[in-house]
């Protein structure tokens, strides 16, 4: 507490003791423990301030005096708006999250599927060893990842037989609604994929409430050999939101990790992903586009981890700012000693739509291997002046013209989607988004 | 048609063309050769509204419109249309997409309805088709890769698809191969009519073989220094612009 790089978290705890016992699973003895655990470690350094060198341009210091407040929604939503906020011509299984609980009415859980995707709630409850396991681990992770599980609410969690291959992709939706008085929401979920398993999940992160709100949505995630894992992620919060989604990736052996993410939404968003490549040939690529204006910021910092030999690594990042809009690019690669042979890339383009606007980017490097294949780039442009002329001399007009350009900039990173409704929902979001401007 | 007036063009404060005048009249075509430099790029350029080049004085007319208060989409909406001197690159667009926004773009400047899908696909078939375009390029991102060549054939299938009622072709020619100039030529030509007009700007007399003007003009130092019909570019081809006092050194 005495760092002075970290902001006073006291508030958090007072927090904490004063919801503990109507937290998810509050009647059980070793979750309690393990959440005042977790809580202690977060205590141990509290929110990183500025001039931590990984939060240098996100500042947190809107938390440092908000007192927070934690209850279960009991407004009823429509069916048919959480229609809306599905992706259309998909059948699999769908969890929804209303104010960081797990919604039974909307949830709607396939048959196949019931094994091995429940609430995390559910597993505590009916599978508590599991649910041990799961827990076991987090003494190397960040503070705030610690903050999360003192404090979930709830969460999902997937695990996968060896072998197995789920026929469709499952959805989660994560909404906020208008009515809640919570304005913290917190959810933890796990995923392990056995050997040989694969899983694809698209994440959709809405809110519609105008008040402040901090969302965290934290996933701690194992690949084992040959296990295959694809997530889509769309956070379109509302202009008040804090959202904050961290994400930990063991990856073993020949395992494939692909994460694809639009930040359009939020006042400020921050997506952190931390593959660590425990298995020889394990592959992992990263894309996203982040689209800021009015005064929102996204930060996407990422940690990709080279343990071993003969690793692949790919991030391709895409920022559009527009007036009045920030974001950052942090990538930092860490290729260990023995990890020869690694293929590490990383590239950042921003394009800088208005004088006002800010991009930042800052790859950094840190390789301890001798052979091995890094490249990274970044760069920060304004639109094509001439191509801009191009478009207009062919009939069209400013707005369609600038349209077209930045769509075609950020849509590189969506291109080799194989999912056609969720490429076409990246593409229709970034749209919608460029129709806002001017 | 077109009536250029006293026209005076400044890039980078710098003065380009320095009263220049010119008229041309529905299913004329003409021709404008000149030095490098003379200023007939940035010509084409004020004619199609490019920003950055300012008229300072001086006024463009089109169809007994000033257009010089139109925006470059504008222009093309009134039937206006430039072939560039180096076409431009479009990462991430493909050709496809980039002329269906242009044709219903300019449809909708007209007031009239988007193109039905089938039909905008049978017209840029056939057009690619007379041009002699691989119909692979289509679907490739606007210009990316394409060589110098393809990409003035690429030019004169946009102009065969938004089929402008006034073309600037600014050094078409420049840059093909024998048959290509001979499939570009034919392209020119089919866009002749008694309600169109032409401007094309060029160095060569070979190009002229093809598609003969009905005037040939030179410009020179920002301005028209001399006009005459389609012998004036036989004769420049074999005396060069000395024999108008230019030298072409210095444009
Ligand atoms: N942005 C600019 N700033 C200053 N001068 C410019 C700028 N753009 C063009 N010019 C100058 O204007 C003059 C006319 O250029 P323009 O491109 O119109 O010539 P051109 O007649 O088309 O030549 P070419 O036959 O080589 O195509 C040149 O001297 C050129 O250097
Ligand atoms: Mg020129």
């Amino acid at each position: 507490m005495s760092n002075k790089n970290y902001f006073s978290s006291e508030h958090l705890a007072s927090h904490f003791e004063a919801i503990k016992p109507q937290l998810p699973g509050g009647d059980v003895k070793w979750l309690e423990t393990f959440r005042e655990n977790c809580m202690e470690r977060f205590l141990e350094t509290g929110i990183p301030g500025p001039r931590v060198e990984e939060w240098k341009y996100t500042n947190l210091g809107l938390l440092k005096d908000k007192s927070f407040e934690v209850s279960e929604n009991q407004t009823d939503i429509d069916q048919s708006f959480i229609d809306t906020l599905s992706i259309p011509g998909l059948k699999g299984s769908k969890v929804v999250f209303i104010d960081g609980y797990l919604s039974k009415t909307y949830t709607s859980i396939k048959k196949e599927d019931e094994i091995i995707l429940s609430s995390l709630t559910d597993l505590v409850k009916n599978n508590p060893d599991r649910a041990k396991a799961l827990f076991n681990n987090h003494n190397s992770a960040s503070s705030l990842f610690n903050l999360n599980l003192a404090l979930m609410t709830g969460g999902y969690v997937l695990l996968i037989d060896e072998n197995k291959k789920l026929a469709e992709p499952i959805q989660i939706i994560h909404f906020a609604s208008q009515a809640t008085k919570s304005n913290a929401l917190r959810t933890q979920n796990f995923i392990e994929i056995s050997s040989g398993g694969g899983a694809q999940i698209i994440e959709n992160f809405v809110s519609l409430n105008k008040d402040f709100k901090w969302r965290q949505n934290n996933t701690q995630i194992t690949l084992a050999k040959n296990a295959s894992l694809e997530i889509y992620q769309f956070q379109n919060e509302s202009s008040e939101t804090l959202h904050m989604a961290e994400t930990y990736i063991d990856v073993e052996d020949e395992a494939d990790f692909k994460h694809f993410s639009l930040n359009i939404g939020a006042r400020i968003s921050r997506t952190e992903l931390k593959p660590t490549l425990i298995g020889k040939h394990a592959n992992i690529e990263l894309r996203g586009a982040f689209l800021a204006r009015n005064g929102s910021s996204h930060d996407v910092f990422t940690h990709m981890k080279h343990m071993v030999p003969e690793g692949t690594s790919d991030q391709v990042y895409r920022g559009v700012l527009d007036k009045g809009g920030k974001s950052a690019f942090q990538g930092r690669v860490y290729v260990a000693k023995d990890a020869q042979l690694t293929n590490a890339e990383q590239s950042n383009k921003n394009l800088i739509l208005d004088r006002s606007a800010e991009a930042n980017s800052k790859p950094e490097l840190l390789i301890y291997a001798d052979d091995v294949k890094c490249a990274h780039g970044a760069t920060v442009g304004e639109l094509d002046q001439e191509a801009l002329f191009y478009l207009k001399s062919r009939g069209l007009d400013h707005k369609a013209a600038k349209a077209l350009l930045v769509e075609a900039f950020v849509s590189e990173v969506f291109d080799d989607i194989k999912i056609e409704p969720v490429r076409q929902k990246y593409l229709t979001l970034a749209r919608d988004w460029l129709e806002q401007g001017e | 048609m077109l009536e250029i007036k006293n026209l005076h063009v400044e890039v980078d404060g710098q003065k380009i063309l320095k009263g220049l005048n010119l008229k041309i009249n529905a299913g004329e075509v003409h021709a404008i050769m000149g030095p490098n430099g003379a200023g007939k790029s940035t010509l084409s350029y004020a004619i199609c509204g490019k920003e950055g080049y300012e008229i300072t004085e001086g006024s463009i007319f089109f169809k007994g419109k000033n257009i010089l208060e139109l925006e470059a989409n504008e222009r093309a909406g009134e039937g206006i249309f430039l072939g560039f001197q180096y076409p431009v690159e479009i990462p991430g667009v493909s050709n496809m997409n980039f002329l269906k926004a242009a044709i219903n773009s300019i449809r909708k400047y007209r007031g009239e309805d988007e193109m039905a899908a089938v039909d905008f696909l049978k017209l840029i078939r056939a057009k690619a088709a007379e041009l002699e375009m691989d119909p692979e390029m289509l679907k490739r991102a606007v210009n990316v890769g394409f060589s110098g060549g393809e990409k003035k054939r690429n030019e004169m299938v946009q102009m065969a698809m938004l089929d402008p009622i006034f073309s600037v072709l600014d050094e078409t020619d420049s840059g093909l191969d024998i048959d290509a100039l001979r499939i570009v030529a034919d392209g020119i030509n089919k866009m002749r009519s008694p309600e169109k007009a032409i401007l094309v700007i060029t160095h060569y007399q070979r190009l002229l073989d093809y598609v003969v003007p009905d005037f040939v003009h030179v410009l020179s130092n920002g301005k028209i220094v001399k006009s005459g019909d389609k012998e004036l570019a036989h004769q420049l081809e074999k005396e060069g612009y000395a024999v108008l006092g230019i030298d072409e050194n210095a444009a």
